[in-house]
């Protein structure tokens, strides 16, 4: 008797667990900053799981069986936007027959809707321009305000979803912003000498990073988006270089380091490894706010 | 688990819509030595869309489609008229081959041209066969019965031009050039398909590994195609299967089960030699 009453117990305990378990609202991103931001508003109300890792070039994904069955369960989705996923999210969205996660569903959320978008193209794109984000361009994240203004609309959306959890939602929200606004003094600090500093990038994946942070962007390594550097882009870029003093060429890691290392080379500037996204180094970019950290620290070091 | 059952279920079926067309058409290539046939032909096909693109129309339109057909007719006239030849003994394979650098090259030219959206290009000539649509699956399911069935209808005389390949035979046989320029033709119109599902590298193991795998233990025709058949049917449901528990790319782990496959076959036949095994 004694025994069946144990087991009862521990029946009655597992089955509790699970039923919290299940009770997590399923969150899927496309990139691992949101799951970081989602984490933070979200807290351990939240099972969340971001599909491209921060280590990928979100542009391109290889399809993985898991990520079909993320998706199907999934209870929301949150997406970059801005034709970023274009290559590889619909199919998948379309295997995983979950309705509850297509656009226009409640499960679905753009949070390129809530933030200030830069280069929205004036005129009409065209294909001589290079591979141009015809909605604006999609590397958004990388600024502190936005970041706080993606974690608001993930908060509005968790609230509507789980209504109960509503103030914890927003007390997590509220903690995040001390944080962040807390981190976000020091950057600015960190980077106030540098006003103005001219650098290049090697793909147009920084505005929003370099309009925040007062860095002026006088070029790319890629003579257009998503092109490989020719030769007589990159002859024209180091003559640029030198007459600008640039001292550094931001480039994420998963681009092939040649060309840009012997611009670098040539032109006395240092090529700095820049992480776009949570979780794109080994270590020290466990979050969104170790990101910046880390990015500013190698940053800084390159600029001085 | 059923669930789990309908995501594998349309890869597999498209893997078995493979095997059927392209252990078929393997026997052919592998006959003829043109093993690199394929690769060139879908680089063409490829070529064709890139120039559609760059005159300004879009990837899924009909009017792209055709330029890109219109350009796998035109690779398969230059096989077809190239035929081993036999005063400069050039070998075939050196043309495919030369072809395939070539329109690959133009192609990278093209691009630099027209880079935008050159992700929807890429996705749009490499498929991913995790993530067909039913719909794909069962149109290239009746196309493939009727290239099948066109095939059947003149299996003898194609036959009759693959295995003559080596003894210059095929080369007695009246208008072998415009039944070549047929082969080609339905043969591009298949790779190119296939490619759009499932990439390059898998479609390329479809044709030719069960073809090879077949050999090692039968001269017959016959029985060469059901053991390639057979052998694709098992390969597609454990590479689709594999990729699952393991969580992988599914296309490349389909090609290394092939590659599997065939070793474990070959060992078969060194220490179970079959009777109708072939002579060394």
């Amino acid at each position: 008797m004694k025994r069946m009453l144990i087991i009862g117990a521990l029946a009655s305990l597992l089955i509790g667990a699970n039923a919290q378990a299940a009770d997590k609202l399923k969150v899927v991103t496309s990139i691992q900053d949101f799951a970081s931001l989602t984490k933070e508003v979200g807290g351990d109300r939240v099972d969340v799981t971001s599909i491209a890792k921060g280590y990928q070039d979100p542009h391109f994904v290889e399809p993985k069986p898991s990520y079909l069955l993320l998706l199907r369960d999934a209870d929301l989705l949150e997406v970059v936007g801005l034709e970023l996923e274009i290559g590889w999210l619909p199919p998948l969205l379309d295997q995983s027959r979950n309705n509850r996660i297509r656009p226009g569903q409640a499960g679905y959320l753009d949070l390129s809707n809530g933030v200030s978008i830069l280069d929205k193209p004036s005129s009409n794109v065209n294909r001589s321009m290079g591979d141009v984000h015809p909605l604006g361009n999609p590397h958004y994240w990388l600024d502190p305000v936005n970041a706080v203004r993606i974690a608001i609309q993930i908060q509005q959306k968790l609230a509507q979803l789980r209504p109960a959890d509503a103030p914890y939602f927003a007390q997590r929200l509220n903690d995040f912003k001390l944080r962040i606004n807390e981190a976000n003094k020091r950057w600015l600090a960190t980077m106030a000498p540098y006003r103005g500093a001219k650098i290049v990038t090697y793909h147009n994946s920084w505005p929003n990073f370099a309009k925040y942070f007062g860095l002026d962007v006088v070029g790319y390594v890629e003579p257009k988006p998503g092109v490989p550097p020719s030769p007589s882009h990159t002859f024209d870029l180091i003559q640029m270089m030198k007459a600008n003093k640039v001292k550094a060429i931001l480039m994420e890691p998963y681009f092939d380091a040649k060309t840009p290392q012997s611009i670098a080379e040539r032109t006395g500037s240092t090529l700095v490894v820049m992480y776009p996204s949570v979780g794109g180094a080994k270590s020290g970019t466990d979050d969104y706010i170790s990101l910046f950290n880390l990015n500013l620290s190698n940053l800084v070091k390159a600029l001085r | 688990m059923s669930d789990l059952v309908s995501f594998l279920a349309w890869p597999f079926l498209a893997g078995l819509i493979l095997t059927g067309i392209h252990a078929y058409l393997g026997v052919h290539v592998v006959e003829r030595g043109v093993i690199f046939v394929d690769l060139s032909l879908a680089q063409i096909a490829a070529l064709g869309t890139t120039m559609a693109y760059l005159a300004g129309n879009d990837l899924h339109s009909t009017v792209t489609y055709f330029w890109s057909l219109g350009f796998t007719i035109v690779g398969a006239a230059i096989f077809a008229m190239t035929r081993v030849h036999r005063e400069t003994r050039i070998p075939q394979e050196a043309i495919i081959g030369i072809v395939y650098a070539v329109s690959a090259a133009a192609a990278i030219l093209a691009m630099s041209k027209a880079p935008e959206g050159t992700e929807h290009l890429k996705d749009m000539l490499v498929g991913n066969i995790l993530t067909v649509s039913p719909k794909t699956v069962i149109t290239t399911a009746v196309l493939y019965a009727l290239v099948g069935l066109f095939h059947f209808i003149f299996r003898r005389r194609f036959l009759a031009i693959s295995v003559g390949a080596h003894t210059n035979e095929a080369e007695s046989i009246p208008n072998v050039k415009f039944w070549d320029f047929l082969f080609y033709t339905s043969f591009g119109f298949v790779v190119t398909s296939s490619v759009s599902i499932a990439g390059v590298l898998l479609v390329f193991s479809y044709l030719i590994v069960p073809s090879v795998a077949a050999m090692l233990f039968s001269h017959s025709i016959g029985k060469r195609l059901a053991i390639g058949w057979t052998m694709g049917g098992i390969v597609s449901a454990a590479g689709i299967l594999a990729s699952f528990r393991l969580d992988l790319p599914t296309g490349a782990t389909i090609v290394c089960t092939f590659g599997v496959a065939l070793v474990l076959l070959a060992l078969v036949r060194i220490f179970v030699k079959g009777p109708g095994a072939a002579p060394a």
